[in-house]
C-alpha cells in the first residue's frame, strides 16, 4: 500500500466517527490560525456527512417532513457510517435507507415511514429510468394473431410495483409541496397497491391498481407468458393496462 | 423516449464566451420559455448520466440554444483507486451527445478503495502524489480523447509532509499532465485564508495559457476558516481577486456558481451582469 493510499484510507475512516483515525489525521495536519490539526479535518467531515445528508433528504423529502428536519438528519447521520456509497454517482446513494428506517427503533411510532420511503426511493428511480418507445400496438397485433401464447409482456423500465399496508400514496399526495387539498387522512383508510413509474420522458405517476390488475401485473413482473398469466389473472383487463400505459413492451419466446 | 428526436436536432455551435451560469433543474422552464441572452450554460455531469428522464430531455432542449460545458466530481482524480471506466463511458456518451466546450473535473479524491464519500477531499503536494494523479489525468484524457480542464480546490487544511504550495502544485501538474485549468477564483481565495497564504502570490504562479475558464461562487464566513458553499453572492474580495485575475491573465469564460439555496434566475442573471462589467471594464 503506498503512503497516499494509506493516507486515504485512515482519512475516510476519520470521515465516519472512527475517532482514532480522527486524531491521527489530525496529526498529519498543520495548524494555521486559530485552529488545530483534527480541528481542520473535522471541517471535511462536516462537508461529507452533509453532501449525504442533504441528498437524502432530496431523496426521501416527504420522509424528511413527516419526522422534521432533526429527527432526519440524526437518522441519516446513524445510517451514513454503515452504508458505504459505490457508485460515483450520488444519486445511487440510499437504496437500503428505506429498510433501516424500518429497523430503527426512534421511528417506531411511525409504522408506515419504511414504506413511504421506499415509495420515494422509487420515484427517484423511476425518474432516471431509461427512456423506452410505447407498447407497439401494431406489432402486438401481429404477434398475438401468430401464436398468443408465446407473448411474454414487461412492465415500463421505470416501473415497480409496491404494496402497502397504509395509505402511502395519499401520505406522499398530502405532504406534496404544491399540494393545497384536504390534509385530512386515517390510516385505518387501508392499504394501497401500486404501480410507480413514468410515462414517456416528463411525466412521473403513482397510479393506484385494483387487485385484478394488481394480481396481473405481478405476473407480468414475474415474467409469465399469456398462457400462464390466464391461470390465475384476469387476462381481460390486458387492454386497458395497454392503455394506461402500464406494459411497457412484450417478447415472444 | 423523448419528444425531441435526437437525429433531428440542431445543436449551436459549442464555442462559449463572455459569463454564463450553471444550469440548475428549477430554471429550466424560465429558461426554455424567456431564451434569456446569456451565452452558455454549465452542466453538472452526473446530473445527465442516467438513461433516459426528464433531465437529459431538458438538456437536449438548452443545447439547441446554448453552448454548454460538462463539470463533473465523479472522476476521483485524486484516489489511488484506479480510473472508473463505466463512470468515463458514461461521460463520453454525454461528450458525444451533447458536444461541450470543454468538460472539467477537481484535483480531488472523492473515493478509497470502491467506498466514494462524494466529497471533493484534499491531496498532500508531494512529488509522488502529483507524479500519480498526472498520470490518472493523462489516462483519462486518452479514454476520453481530449483534454480536461483541472480545477483547484477550496481547501481546508494542509499537510505537514506538503513539499510545494497549493498553486507550485497545480502549476507542476498541469505541465505534466499537459492538462488545461479551470481557475475558480473562489476556490483560490478560500484555499489562500485557510492557509494562512497570500491570494495575490499565489495568483503570479498560475500559467495562464492553460486556463480555459474561471468559476465564481459565494463563500460563507465560519470565523475560523471561509467555507466553500456555493450558496452566498460573489463577496467583494473575489470580486476584486477576479478583477486581480483579468488583469494578469486576460479575460476568460466565466462562470457563475451558485448551488445551494438557489436563487431566481433573475438575481443569478444579476451576478452574471456584474461579472460581465467588469469584463468589459478591463477589456476598455
Amino acid at each position: 500500500m503506498t503512503e497516499l493510499e494509506e493516507l486515504q484510507q485512515l482519512f475516510r475512516d476519520a470521515m465516519f466517527g472512527d475517532k482514532i483515525a480522527l486524531s491521527a489525521v489530525g496529526n498529519l495536519v498543520r495548524p494555521v490560525g486559530g485552529l488545530s490539526g483534527e480541528e481542520h479535518v473535522r471541517i471535511y467531515r462536516q462537508t461529507v456527512l452533509g453532501t449525504l445528508t442533504r441528498s437524502l433528504g432530496n431523496i426521501f423529502a416527504v420522509t424528511r417532513r413527516l419526522v422534521g428536519e432533526q429527527f432526519f438528519d440524526a437518522m441519516a447521520a446513524r445510517y451514513i457510517p454503515d452504508a458505504p456509497s459505490r457508485s460515483p454517482d450520488l444519486a445511487d446513494y440510499g437504496e437500503s435507507f428505506p429498510q433501516f428506517i424500518r429497523e430503527f427503533a426512534p421511528a417506531a411510532e411511525l409504522p408506515y415511514l419504511g414504506d413511504v420511503a421506499l415509495l420515494e426511493w422509487h420515484w427517484h428511480r423511476a425518474f432516471h429510468a431509461a427512456d423506452e418507445p410505447p407498447l407497439d400496438s401494431e406489432a402486438l397485433r401481429a404477434a398475438a394473431a401468430e401464436d398468443a401464447s408465446r407473448i411474454v409482456f414487461r412492465l415500463p423500465a421505470s416501473a415497480t410495483l409496491l404494496e402497502s399496508r397504509f395509505p402511502i400514496r395519499r401520505i406522499w399526495q398530502i405532504n406534496q409541496p404544491d399540494y393545497h387539498g384536504s390534509d385530512q387522512l386515517s390510516l385505518d383508510d387501508g392499504g394501497e397497491r401500486l404501480i410507480v413509474w413514468r410515462r414517456l420522458a416528463n411525466e412521473l405517476r403513482i397510479d393506484e391498481l385494483d387487485d385484478d390488475t394488481w394480481q396481473l401485473l405481478n405476473g407480468i413482473a414475474k415474467g409469465q407468458t399469456l398462457e400462464q398469466l390466464g391461470d390465475g389473472a384476469n387476462i381481460s383487463l390486458l387492454p386497458r393496462c395497454a392503455e394506461r400505459g402500464w406494459l411497457g413492451g412484450f417478447d415472444t419466446l | 423516449m423523448t419528444d425531441t428526436d435526437p437525429l433531428a436536432t440542431t445543436f449551436c455551435p459549442a464555442e462559449i464566451s463572455g459569463v454564463g451560469l450553471g444550469l440548475r433543474s428549477q430554471h429550466y422552464q424560465d429558461i426554455l420559455r424567456t431564451r434569456p441572452s446569456i451565452p452558455w450554460f454549465e452542466v453538472l455531469s452526473e446530473n445527465y448520466m442516467s438513461t433516459g428522464g426528464p433531465a437529459l430531455h431538458h438538456l437536449e432542449q438548452v443545447r439547441q440554444h446554448y453552448p454548454i460545458t460538462l463539470h463533473g466530481v465523479g472522476m476521483s482524480l485524486g484516489s489511488t483507486d484506479e480510473l472508473d471506466f463505466d463512470y468515463l463511458d458514461k461521460l463520453k456518451n454525454l461528450i458525444q451527445r451533447f458536444e461541450p466546450a470543454w468538460v472539467s473535473d477537481h484535483l480531488a479524491w472523492i473515493s478509497t478503495g470502491q467506498h466514494y464519500l462524494h466529497d471533493l477531499l484534499p491531496v498532500p503536494y508531494t512529488s509522488a502524489a502529483l507524479e500519480h494523479i498526472a498520470q490518472k489525468i493523462m489516462r483519462a484524457q486518452e479514454y476520453l480523447g481530449r483534454r480536461l480542464l483541472i480545477e483547484n480546490p477550496s481547501s481546508y487544511l494542509c499537510f505537514r509532509e506538503d513539499e510545494m504550495s497549493e498553486w507550485e502544485f497545480i502549476a507542476a501538474l498541469a505541465e505534466r499532465a499537459d492538462c488545461h485549468l479551470l481557475l475558480d477564483v473562489n476556490n483560490l481565495y478560500v484555499s489562500a485564508t485557510n492557509q494562512g497564504a497570500d491570494a495575490s502570490e499565489w495568483l503570479r504562479l498560475i500559467p495562464s495559457g492553460r486556463v480555459r475558464e474561471i468559476h465564481l461562487a459565494g463563500y460563507e464566513d465560519k470565523v475560523d476558516y471561509l467555507f466553500d458553499t456555493h450558496g452566498h453572492p460573489v463577496h467583494p474580495p473575489v470580486w476584486e481577486l477576479y478583477a486581480e485575475t483579468i488583469r494578469a491573465i486576460g479575460p476568460r469564460p466565466t462562470l457563475i456558481e451558485w448551488d445551494t439555496d438557489i436563487p431566481s434566475f433573475e438575481r443569478l442573471m444579476q451576478e452574471a451582469r456584474t461579472a460581465e462589467q467588469t469584463l468589459a471594464r478591463l477589456a476598455a
